[in-house]
């Protein structure tokens, strides 16, 4: 099973809007999936013991080694599917 | 009627778990969520609000005693508990008249995008809460329901045009386009940088800072780590209770317990509001078809910038020590210094990341937060005991970064209860001219763009 991480300021009101949006897509698209959400501060502690990382905005603090993708579709609504299929790529 | 009176006091008495879920539920029936979906998500935000109140609970019982014992041994009075923004907006949404606020900030929203009176649609419900309040606790003072809509209403106009006039900054310095932030925790500290930037450039030494930290993520990193942080605090206080080791240690992971938990616990509301707030989404940008806007999001989208961690992981640690020695203050920094970045955000972007502006500026912002939060602390404490959030009565108050600690809330809260035949009126004044001058300045900017 894939894990993913999502990052948001405070680990609580984006990230949450964009892990239920996550964890949706996969349950249609028939992935198993551990979705676990975080302040964007402990991004650089935690993300190791992911397979990607989401953050809701744009994150350019710090490096990690797991690939990232930024969701910020996913809270607007525009190009809202994109960004799914692309956070899904990583996941299949 | 009378069977309908005796319903409605039913359910007030059996508390805010009991209220919320109804509540939302028909907050959510009104957006057009269906009845099914309504309620599990008020059940949902009522489960929160258990949680939240366990854990406050905890918090209170160990922290108010060390706090108390801190007073006694060394005279540091910092009797004021820094619950968080998460157990305030547990208070706000559930006071009896959230369901009218919400309304009429979203129909303020509405009338002034048909105005063009604003570009922001803030359909963020979830940040409702920062606008909310302030009306709550003028309703809760003044008893005067008419009053408490106007504040936020004012709340609502003031946090909008702020969102619009800080949109270029989103878009320059942080690089996300066609958004605003309106999130009051994040625009209050507007207030304080742009006069201060506007100062600190007469200074050379200010205005040429070149200052840089380095590896500020390595030696600084734990301060942004919750649980790291809540235990360190939760030792110290312990030491400067005078308490045996082993008291200090549990006192240390029983304060990172809490630092955990309360996030946990404020997740579930957000959860819970997930269904409403994409309705409310769904409902305005239909009717504003073809508009473009500035799409309103929360101001967690650009708290990752390392400008903005940078600051924050340096304005934490000199923020407490702030706390201890400004005279005056009573609050003790606790459960929200974990959102510090929030409130740093705008000013890292007004001074386009000068360090040393942004850690003096950073450093006001937070110290006019713990003052504006010692003072409204009383009315916040009892506000949150009626709606049966159950913090023991020990002498020791509750309060946070949020809610009428945050500069811009504390101002129209403050104008709302001493006179507001004069200073609201006052508020709204200097507010227009503001805005006559921004209309001015953007025209101006507009039209040499064009050239």
């Amino acid at each position: 099973m894939k894990r993913v991480l999502v990052a948001c300021g405070n680990g609580i009101a984006t990230s949450t809007v964009v892990a239920t949006k996550i964890r949706e897509a996969c349950e249609n698209h028939g992935i198993a999936v551990m979705v676990s959400q975080c302040k964007l501060l402990e991004v650089e502690s935690k993300a190791d013991d992911f397979d990607l990382l989401v953050t809701t905005g744009k994150f350019t603090g710090g490096s990690v080694s797991v690939p990232v993708v930024g969701a910020i579709n996913l809270l607007t609504g525009i190009n809202e599917e994109a960004t799914l299929e692309e956070i899904l790529g990583y996941l299949k | 009627m009378s069977a309908f009176y005796t319903i409605f006091n039913t359910i007030m008495d059996a508390g805010a778990t009991v209220m919320l879920p109804i509540i939302i539920t028909i907050i959510g029936l009104i957006f057009g969520v269906k009845l099914s979906k309504a309620f599990r998500s008020g059940l949902t935000i009522g489960i929160g609000f258990a949680g939240i109140n366990l854990v406050i609970n905890m918090m209170k019982a160990d922290l108010g005693p060390a706090a108390q014992a801190m007073v006694e041994n060394f005279g540091i009075q910092l009797d004021v508990l820094d619950v968080g923004w998460g157990a305030i907006a547990a208070v706000t949404w559930s006071s009896p008249i959230i369901a009218i606020l919400i309304f009429a900030i979203l129909a303020t929203n509405i009338i002034m995008l048909a105005l063009k009176a604003t570009d922001t649609m803030d359909v963020d419900i979830w940040n409702y809460h920062h606008m909310a309040i302030v009306g709550i606790m003028v309703y809760y003072v003044t008893k005067s329901i008419p009053m408490g809509i106007l504040a936020s209403v004012i709340m609502a106009v003031i946090t909008f045009k702020l969102s619009d006039w800080t949109a270029p900054l989103v878009e320059d310095f942080f690089g996300i386009p066609g958004v605003s932030l309106p999130t009051v925790s994040a625009l209050s500290s507007v207030l304080i940088a742009v006069p201060m930037n506007w100062l600190l450039d007469k200074i050379p030494i200010f205005r040429n800072s070149k200052l840089t930290v380095r590896n500020a993520q390595k030696y600084l990193g734990f301060f942004g780590e919750p649980a790291m942080l809540g235990l360190i605090l939760g030792c110290g206080i312990g030491a400067l209770a005078k308490y045996d080791v082993s008291k200090i240690m549990s006192l240390g992971v029983s304060m990172a317990a809490v630092m955990i938990l309360i996030p946990k616990m404020t997740s579930l509301f957000m959860e819970g509001l997930m269904p409403i707030s994409e309705a409310a989404k769904n409902f305005t940008q239909k009717r504003f078809k073809g508009r473009k806007f500035l799409i309103g999001l929360d101001a967690a989208v650009v708290v990752g910038n390392p400008d903005v961690i940078t600051t924050s992981l340096i304005v934490i640690p000199l923020t407490i020590f702030m706390a201890a020695v400004l005279p005056g203050n009573r609050m003790l920094p606790f459960a929200d210094l974990a959102v510090v970045t929030f409130r740093v955000a705008m000013v890292v972007a007004i001074t386009r990341g000068n360090l040393l502006k942004n850690i003096v500026m950073g450093l006001v912002s937070t110290g006019t937060i713990l003052y504006a939060g010692t003072i409204t602390a009383p009315v916040l404490t009892s506000l949150a005991q009626s709606v049966g959030l159950d913090i023991a009565t020990d002498g020791s108050m509750i309060s946070s970064f949020a809610a009428t600690s945050l500069q811009l809330s504390f101002l129209v809260y403050e104008a709302f209860i001493t006179k507001p035949v004069i200073f609201v009126p006052v508020l709204l004044a200097v507010f227009a001219l503001i805005w006559v001058c921004m209309e001015k300045r953007n025209k101006k900017k507009a039209a040499e763009a064009a050239e």
